[in-house]
Parts: C-alpha cells; sequence; structure tokens
C-alpha cells in the first residue's frame, strides 16, 4: 500500500488548490481524479470570471485552469488520471479503480474535493435524446467543439443557466428561451443582460410541459406557472427547437464523506448533502477534509480558496508548518472568501428577496424579470452619468462581488473602494481618455462607452463583443437595445482587439443622438448574433 | 455541428480524421475525440433504447457520469461514449437493453 502525506480526490479547482498550497509548504501530495483530464469543470469556464485582483478576476476560467497546473507541475504535485476513488475510510485508507484494479492508498490527511452534480427535472419527454445538462453543452462546445445543438431553450435562469446560453450564442447557436419557474431571475443581472441584448427572451413563472418528439427532440411546449408552481391552462407555448438544456442547480457528491462516516447534514443553503466542517474545511474525521462544491455549492474562485484553507490545514496538522504561519495565511485567505461572500447573491443571502442594493438603490423588477434594465431604471445608478466626451457608462445595478474596473482605469475614473461589493461610481471629476480598459475588463460586460460629443449629430458607444465574425471599421448593421430589439441602423467605427483585452473586441458604433443611451449591441446583417 | 472557429478559444485544432463504422454506415470523426462527438457531429441522436420500455436515449451529461449515451464498441457493451476516445475503424452499435440486437 502506498502513502503519502496527502490524499486529494478531484482535480477540480478546490483539489488542484489543495493539493498545490500542501505541496509548497513539502508535503508529499497525490490528486486522484476520474477524469481522463484534470482541471474538472474550469477548462469549460470560457467567461471572464468575477472578483478582485487577489481571486483572479477578469481571468477566464480556462486560462486560471491552465495557471493551476502549472502551479501544481512546479510544486510537484502528482496528479492520477483515469482513477476513480470509491473507497474511503475511516482510517484515512482510500481505494482506487484504476484501470479496473483496486489500488489501495494511506494518507496521514485526506482532502475531498469531488465537486458536485447537476440536479435534473422530470418533465414529460425529459429522457429524450435532445434533453441535455448544461454542463453537457459546455463540454460538447468549449471542450470538443462540437454544437450541442442548433436551436436551443435553456431551463433555469441561475448563472449556469445564463452563462452557458450566452456561450450558446458565442458557439453559433440560437437560444430560443430562457425558462424558470422561479418568478426572478437567479444568476447575475449582468449576465442576463448579456443575453437579453442578444434578443434572447426570459420567461420567468414559466416551466416546461413537455418536451416534444417520438426519438428525439423535435420541439418544447413551456406554459406559465401559479405561486403553486401549478401550469395555468391557456398559458402554453410552443417553441421549434431541437435541443432542451437543463441548469437547475448543483448537488454536493459527498458519498465518500458519508461513506467514511463523517457527520453530515442536509442543508438547503449549501445545495443538499454535507459534511459538517470546520472553518479549515476539517470532518467530524481528523485529518479528513472537504473542499469546494462538496462541503456547499458556491463557484471556482471560492472553492479555489477552500482549497487552499484545507491544504494549509493539514499542512499544519502534519507539523510541517507552524500555528503562526498557519493563522497569518487562514486570515489572509478568510478575508479572500468572505469579500466574494458579499453581496446580494451571497450564500447567506440566498433564498431571500432584496428590493434594494446597499447603498439604497431600488433593484431593478425588469432584470429580474426579463434581463435588462429600462431606460428609465439605468439612469439613476451611480455608474451612470452624463459628462462632456467620452466616458464610461456603468449598467451595474446589484452588489455583486467584482472590482476589475476600479484597477484597471488609468485615470481612476471610477469608483468601488474597499468593499468589493459596492455598485461602482463614475467621478465626475476625472477625465476618461477613452482607453476602453475598464469595457473589457469588465466580467459582466455591463461597462460602455458614451461620447454624446462624437459628432453634431452622432453619439458614439463603444460595446464588449465576443462574437464571429468579428465586424470591421465601416460594417454596416442594426443597433439594439438592451432588450434587443432592433432601433436603428448603424456603423462601426472603430474596432480595438489587443491581446490586453483577452478576445473582448471594443466595437465602437456611432449612433443618432437620441440612441446614445439606448443602443446595447451590434447585429451584422446576415449574422445569426 | 463543428465549431471551426471560436471566438475566444479560437481555431478548433482537431488532429486527425479518421472512419468508424456505426451500425453498418461508414462515419467520420477525429481520432480521439469522445465517440459522442462523432456520432453528435454526423447528426445521431439515439444512442440506445432502454430495456425495460424500449425507449430512446442520447447524450444527457456528456462527462461519463449518467451512463445515458452507452453503447455497443467493439462489441464490448454499456460503454460510455461521452467519455471514449474514437479509433480509426472502431464498431459502434445501437444498444438495446445490454445488447446490440433489437428488442422484441
Amino acid at each position: 500500500m502506498k502513502r503519502y502525506d496527502v490524499i486529494v480526490v478531484g482535480s477540480g479547482p478546490a483539489g488542484l488548490s489543495a493539493a498545490i498550497e500542501a505541496a509548497e509548504k513539502g508535503l508529499k501530495v497525490v490528486v486522484f481524479d476520474e477524469n481522463s483530464k484534470p482541471g474538472g469543470q474550469l477548462f469549460k469556464q470560457i467567461h471572464k470570471f468575477f472578483g478582485s485582483k487577489e481571486h483572479r478576476a477578469k481571468m477566464r476560467g480556462f486560462k486560471i485552469g491552465e495557471e493551476l497546473l502549472r502551479e501544481a507541475e512546479k510544486a510537484s504535485v502528482e496528479v492520477v488520471l483515469n482513477a476513480i476513488v470509491v473507497g474511503l475510510f475511516l482510517d484515512k485508507e482510500i481505494t482506487v479503480n484504476i484501470n479496473e484494479e483496486i489500488v489501495h492508498y494511506k494518507g496521514d490527511a485526506i482532502i475531498i474535493a469531488t465537486g458536485a452534480s447537476e440536479n435534473m427535472v422530470a418533465f414529460d419527454g425529459w429522457t429524450l435524446p435532445g434533453v441535455i445538462g448544461a454542463g453537457a453543452a459546455q463540454t460538447m462546445m468549449n471542450l470538443h467543439s462540437v454544437k450541442p445543438g442548433n436551436k436551443v431553450l435553456m431551463l433555469g435562469s441561475g448563472n449556469v443557466g445564463v452563462v452557458v446560453s450566452y456561450q450558446l450564442l458565442q458557439s453559433g447557436c440560437q437560444v430560443a428561451a430562457i425558462v424558470d419557474a422561479a418568478s426572478k431571475i437567479g444568476g447575475y443581472g449582468v449576465h442576463a443582460a448579456k443575453v437579453a441584448r442578444c434578443g434572447v427572451p426570459f420567461y420567468l413563472s414559466h416551466t416546461i410541459i413537455k418536451a416534444e418528439g417520438d426519438e428525439y427532440v423535435t420541439g418544447v411546449t413551456i406554459g406559465e406557472v401559479d405561486s403553486r408552481f401549478q401550469v395555468i391552462p391557456g398559458t402554453e407555448k410552443y417553441f421549434d427547437v431541437d435541443t432542451i438544456c437543463v441548469a437547475v442547480g448543483l448537488s454536493p457528491m459527498s458519498q465518500l464523506l458519508k461513506m467514511a462516516g463523517c457527520d453530515m447534514e442536509e442543508n438547503p443553503k449549501k445545495g443538499g448533502f454535507v459534511p459538517l466542517c470546520d472553518e479549515y474545511g476539517e470532518t467530524s474525521i481528523s485529518g479528513i477534509f472537504a473542499a469546494g462544491d462538496v462541503s456547499g455549492i458556491e463557484e471556482a474562485s471560492s472553492a479555489m480558496i477552500e482549497g487552499r484553507i484545507s491544504g494549509a490545514a493539514a499542512a499544519y496538522k502534519l507539523g510541517f508548518i507552524d500555528k503562526e504561519e498557519l493563522e497569518i495565511k487562514i486570515e489572509k485567505l478568510e478575508k479572500a472568501l468572505s469579500s466574494l461572500r458579499q453581496g446580494m447573491f451571497g450564500p447567506g443571502n440566498k433564498g431571500k428577496d432584496i428590493f434594494r442594493t446597499e447603498e439604497g438603490y431600488d433593484i431593478s423588477i425588469n432584470l429580474l424579470k426579463k434581463g435588462y434594465l429600462t431606460d428609465e431604471e439605468v439612469m439613476k445608478y451611480p455608474g451612470v452619468k452624463f459628462i462632456k466626451g467620452i466616458h464610461p457608462v456603468i449598467e451595474c445595478s446589484q452588489n455583486i462581488p467584482c472590482n476589475p474596473c476600479q484597477d484597471v482605469c488609468p485615470q481612476k475614473c471610477i469608483k468601488i473602494g474597499e468593499k468589493i461589493t459596492s455598485l461602482p461610481v463614475v467621478d465626475e471629476d476625472s477625465t476618461c481618455i477613452g482607453c476602453g480598459l475598464c469595457v473589457a475588463s469588465c466580467s459582466g460586460q455591463s461597462i460602455f462607452l458614451v461620447n454624446e460629443d462624437y459628432e453634431e449629430e452622432y453619439t458614439s458607444v463603444t460595446l464588449p463583443y465576443e462574437f464571429l465574425p468579428l465586424p470591421e471599421k465601416g460594417t454596416r448593421g442594426i443597433a439594439l437595445d438592451r432588450s434587443g430589439h432592433r432601433i436603428c441602423e448603424t456603423e462601426v467605427v472603430e474596432v480595438k482587439s489587443p491581446s490586453a483585452f483577452d478576445h473582448t473586441n471594443l466595437l465602437t458604433i456611432k449612433v443618432p443622438k437620441e440612441m446614445g443611451m439606448k443602443a446595447r449591441f451590434f447585429k451584422q446583417q446576415g449574422v445569426g448574433i | 455541428m463543428r465549431i471551426t472557429e471560436h471566438p475566444i478559444l479560437g481555431e478548433a485544432n482537431k488532429g486527425r480524421l479518421v472512419t468508424f463504422d456505426w451500425d453498418g454506415k461508414i462515419l467520420e470523426g477525429y481520432e480521439g475525440e469522445p465517440i459522442a462527438a462523432a456520432l453528435k457531429v454526423a447528426g445521431v441522436m439515439v444512442h440506445r433504447h432502454t430495456k425495460k420500455g424500449n425507449s430512446a436515449r442520447g447524450i444527457f451529461c456528456a462527462i461519463g457520469r449518467c451512463t445515458d449515451c452507452v453503447m455497443v464498441v467493439d462489441g464490448k457493451p454499456n460503454v460510455r461514449t461521452c467519455v471514449t476516445p474514437l479509433v480509426e475503424g472502431m464498431k459502434v452499435q445501437t444498444q438495446y437493453g445490454v445488447s446490440e440486437r433489437k428488442l422484441d
């Protein structure tokens, strides 16, 4: 039986971070993963992450994955792939299925970072080919470069639902609608706004009645639900789609921890059946830790910090670092974790109705129902000001943990302050130079540059654009408003795509003066998007 | 169905195109990609029929967890096509129950 100081199960963001932290402290670490490639779901995350610098904000998930793999290699972490951990026992022994053989390993500490699995809802026809998980869509398009379908209906408006919908559009699929039985959009408003302005309609308080088709999906019927989630007769709507994508939440994959005998609880706020852990992620069994989604559903950024915490705690437990070093380390990590957990989407606010931001601004009901701010609503947020010449217009209206816009502005035009969930404020006394760094750095794509003085009759609007084909200067098209409706003809007057923008191209379009605060997307003639 | 150029990921670099046998038809796919990806591109939606209700199943989770996409591959049933790499000349068959023989 092989022995290690630390055995990590799962090579996703939490597991890799735990392994790196422990290995950097001198521990002998092995990571087992059942997949043929390491990284968990990180390599499917092609959007820019939220947070602040310390959380690697504005980096795309797959780039963070590449960075983690490099760090793991540098720290001499051993990663064993195609290795399914099938047993975890009280004395920190594990059994692993490798090439159809069961191999025993023993660790002085074990860190379980097995992540989560997707939830499903059973509607009529849900087993038909063509009904897939949102994760499956991401896997097919972002890892294997295959479209999961041509016309897709998304069930679920949480962050996974809206992010994957946007990625489907980027892959050239049509998204017919985003449907959710809840009465409000569950994901970040900025993520919803990204798809709404492309013309994707939201149907809140709606559910799938039936997936149509005999052998595979040929369409879908949805209907409105009442307050008891019963379909209201007469509200049925049919969509001609070939794919139904289901994004209705995740459940921790905590089976190994239960098997080992860790104290468990059913905790809806954490997404299901989770181990009871102390502040270091240690379970009721000394030396067995849990990190990432397996101990409560959050997202990759917090999973990485939880991994670091458990890795450091394991190093302390085995005598590789002293109490003081541990405490300094943990204090820093806890601070980073706590800043991510603030705001209206933080775990503490799960399921709560929030009507005002921390600053006292009204939360847009339209944003929660339809995915976009109305022309009137947008004017009242502190990121939206009328200033002479070019200036940023920040349509960020919910308290989410994110501040790259403040960091990147060389002119200090954007102020968020210490608390990273605060709404960005555009400072009227600073002078914007129109560099566009804020536009490209905004993971929510909610920053635009507007210049009302562009030409006598025209206002210029600079917007983030992550689709193909990339328009050129002079390309003519249609300007769409926040809801995806066509508002006027327009022309691209500038395209910027330096490598620092990391594939977020900046298109500047010119629109008639009165459209400057309406035009938020550019549609090319003859292009799906 | 293939995404040849992606706005974030760039050009897809999939390697060598090979042929394989699906229920007696010759299809093409890239060596090493999941069998399920090649089938998807070829428009194959149904991977198997269940033993109990003879109802169709296809790709569902695409990460080897749900086992909905299993097929008979080179004579071996219950192969998860979403995580099994395509090899030139592979024989891939629709699975009925637990074999390639159609259910009565």
